[in-house]
């Protein structure tokens, strides 16, 4: 009797958990990006005087030149997609019923490209290098200080 | 050595930035779950445990019954042969008082871990565990104790089924009430 009853109450695993909790922030730099982001609804970059490189988002060192940026530049919300991607799977390999579009855009005023998405799947076919687009940039009530305040990049025609 | 220019120290955070979220920040809490495979005798020890008994394993060639479980004799170098219950009565072989607690906080009453020698195993089987409800003074090796069992709609398999060891006198006691 014992018996069945163990086999039944069988005990396989000792389980636990290791919690860990972290927070990372998003830097001096990432400061400035972020609450003009939030605050502003604005872009903001950092130039470097003596190369001329404007970082967008923001950036503390020049990554060619090793000078300090201290200038900070508002840039414009439209530029030029650089390249892009579509992704057909989500980070965990599952099929996306649409497709999503990871896009490399300059923004006018910018050296560099800033990593976003296509806000309307929709447009996935027309997207080219050189394309234009513009941030679409969420309603101020909505803004955390985060990427995705910026909710998209649309197509402009 | 040239000292370094302020700005390339760091910037510290201060917690009340943090805290009215004038810091941007980004948490991240990975899951981090595990389930260690208890073995053949861990694996039946517990299930026994939650049966309200304590079982042990012993070995015919050196004749010694040991607790908790093991599947291999580590003195004759072959596999144990019989699992054999054993008491939830034992005796102290050694014990701690402790005034700290695990997160180095001061008690006033001390947690009393202590190994117990299981009555029916071989003398110096046994297992760590806790004393409660004793009089820190009067703990001393060779102390008879007793287990006090969780009741069976709260076992869950584990060391912790036994609630705490008291004095076999409390035991008596209460099986005479």
């Amino acid at each position: 009797m014992a018996r069945a009853q163990l086999e039944k109450g069988k005990i396989e695993k000792w389980r636990g958990e290791i919690p860990i909790k972290s927070l990372y922030t998003a830097g001096t730099a990432g400061q400035i990006f972020f609450k003009a982001l939030k605050e502003k609804g604005e872009i903001v970059g950092t130039r470097c005087d003596p190369c001329g490189q404007v970082y967008v988002p923001a950036r503390r060192f020049c990554e060619r030149c090793f000078t300090e940026l201290t200038s900070e530049v508002t840039v414009k919300l439209e530029g030029v997609v650089k390249s892009f991607s579509y992704s057909y799977v989500d980070r965990d390999g599952k099929r996306l019923k649409q497709p999503g579009v990871s896009l490399l855009v300059q923004l006018e005023g910018a050296t560099t490209v800033m990593l976003h998405r296509l806000l309307d799947a929709k447009e996935l076919s027309r997207v080219a290098i050189g394309s234009r687009v513009k941030a679409v940039i969420k309603a101020k009530s909505q803004r955390v200080g985060s990427i995705l305040d910026i909710a998209g990049f649309r197509l402009l025609a | 050595m040239k000292s370094m220019p302020d700005s390339v120290r760091g910037t510290p955070v201060d917690t009340k930035g943090l805290a009215r979220g004038k810091i941007f920040l980004t948490s991240y809490a990975p899951k981090l779950r595990y389930a260690w495979d208890t073995g053949e005798a861990i694996g039946r020890y517990l299930a026994e445990l939650k049966e309200g008994r304590l079982i042990a394993r012993s070995c015919r060639k050196c004749e010694r019954v040991m607790i908790p479980p093991r599947m291999y004799c580590e003195r004759c170098f072959r596999p144990t042969d019989d699992w054999v219950y054993v008491k939830d009565s034992g005796t102290v072989n050694t014990f701690s008082l402790c005034y700290v607690s695990w997160d180095v906080r001061r008690l006033k009453q001390p947690e009393i871990p202590a190994v117990i020698e299981i009555d029916g195993a071989s003398p110096g089987m046994g297992i760590l565990h806790l004393l409660r409800k004793v009089n820190p003074k009067s703990v001393h090796i060779g102390m008879r104790v007793a287990a006090v069992w969780k009741p069976p709609s709260q076992r869950t398999g584990s060391i912790t089924d036994i609630a705490y060891w008291s004095s076999m006198e409390r035991r008596l006691r209460r099986k005479s009430d």
